[in-house]
């Protein structure tokens, strides 16, 4: 059938190899063929931190890589998401002990904005106002170090776990912690982007809104 | 990535109850390389889903792409998800060990099941 002419439209692909951004030594991540060079651009590619550091205790942990330039034969990618793996989080999870999570969206200081989502395991089950105030204390860490960081040194932060046991030191005076992880950190906006937004935003008088929530309320 | 030369492709498995889809792709996901559904295999429509037609069709697929240069698949295994059943159907296990006797490397096997998180309310109990 069309065998033949799908094999042949093959062979004129070339194989681009793929290369982490700097700040992971630029290893090489992987290969994708394509026809032309534009079509590369914008594909994730995902590993797993013990690929790239050839350590494999680290490998509950998957890093997404975007390519945002082609040169000849290699594609050169940037740092979009790090996540956790599904069966690794499943694993911490454990009955009579309490999950605290937060999602946190943050403007770093060069102008990124980053979501980072801490998650911190307690060795018994935490009252309410416990937790809160765990997550109180993951909320106002993340954004402190967010505001004084670049976003390459964020991310380095919390691919090297820094972060997490920030936090962990934090919170084990309000409860004993089993555990503190960034469950997920992705990467939302370019400080373009940002800007352009900022841009294109209406400035809202503060007592106008104000006088709406009233309205609401009643 | 073992060896600095060789391949590797990603091996997405689709095990339902009712059928297995198995398709290899490069590493971003992007480009197709080789697939197969039950339906290649097999004449009833009731064994699609039967480790022995996952098993014929990840040798098919397996050869296919060894011949394109490609070494080993890292393997994402998913069942229906979403509000039917997480786990896996019975194809699932049948190809991985098919892909790895054809002389396929393996390198990781993830579960990816889409799971709502908290979507529209599920089917009723169809009464077994």
């Amino acid at each position: 059938m069309s065998d033949r002419s799908v094999s042949r439209r093959k062979q004129q692909k070339q194989w681009y190899t793929v290369l982490a951004p700097e700040q992971f030594d630029r290893e090489e991540l992987g290969e994708t063929p394509a026809d032309e060079p534009e079509k590369v651009l914008g594909r994730t590619i995902e590993t797993t931190l013990g690929d790239l550091k050839n350590d494999a205790s680290e490998n509950n942990t998957k890093l997404t890589f975007k390519i945002n330039e082609v040169a000849s034969d290699s594609a050169y990618t940037e740092f979009v998401k790090h996540e956790l793996t599904r069966d690794y989080l499943r694993s911490l999870t454990r009955r009579g002990s309490s999950k605290i999570a937060a999602y946190i969206t943050v403007l770093t200081s060069d102008d990124y904005r980053v979501q980072i989502q801490p998650v911190a395991y307690t060795t018994m089950s935490a009252d309410a106002s416990q937790e809160k105030a765990i997550r109180r204390e993951m909320i106002d860490l993340v954004r402190e170090t967010a505001s004084e960081r670049t976003f390459k040194d964020l991310i380095d932060g919390v691919v090297e776990g820094r972060l997490s046991s920030a936090i962990y030191n934090e919170a084990k005076e309000i409860y004993p912690i089993r555990r503190v992880e960034v469950q997920k950190a992705t990467l939302e906006a370019h400080p373009e982007e940002v800007a352009a937004e900022e841009e294109t935003s209406v400035d809202v008088d503060a007592d106008e809104v104000a006088v709406e929530d009233i309205e609401d309320e009643a | 990535m073992s060896s600095e030369d060789s391949k590797w492709g990603i091996a997405h498995v689709h095990a339902s109850f009712n059928n297995t889809v198995i398709t290899i792709t490069d590493q971003t996901g992007a480009e197709t390389l080789a697939k197969s559904s039950g339906g290649t295999v097999v004449k009833q429509n009731r064994d699609e889903a039967s480790p022995y037609a996952a098993m014929q069709m990840a040798e098919v697929v397996a050869e296919d792409i060894l011949a394109q240069g490609i070494e080993g698949v890292h393997v994402r295994v998913r069942g229906p998800g979403g509000n039917q059943q997480t786990n896996p159907g019975p194809g699932a296990q049948a190809t991985i060990r098919a892909l790895a006797r054809a002389g396929l490397e393996i390198g990781r096997i993830e579960d990816v099941t889409p799971i709502p998180h908290d979507g529209t309310r599920g089917p009723k109990n169809s009464g077994f």
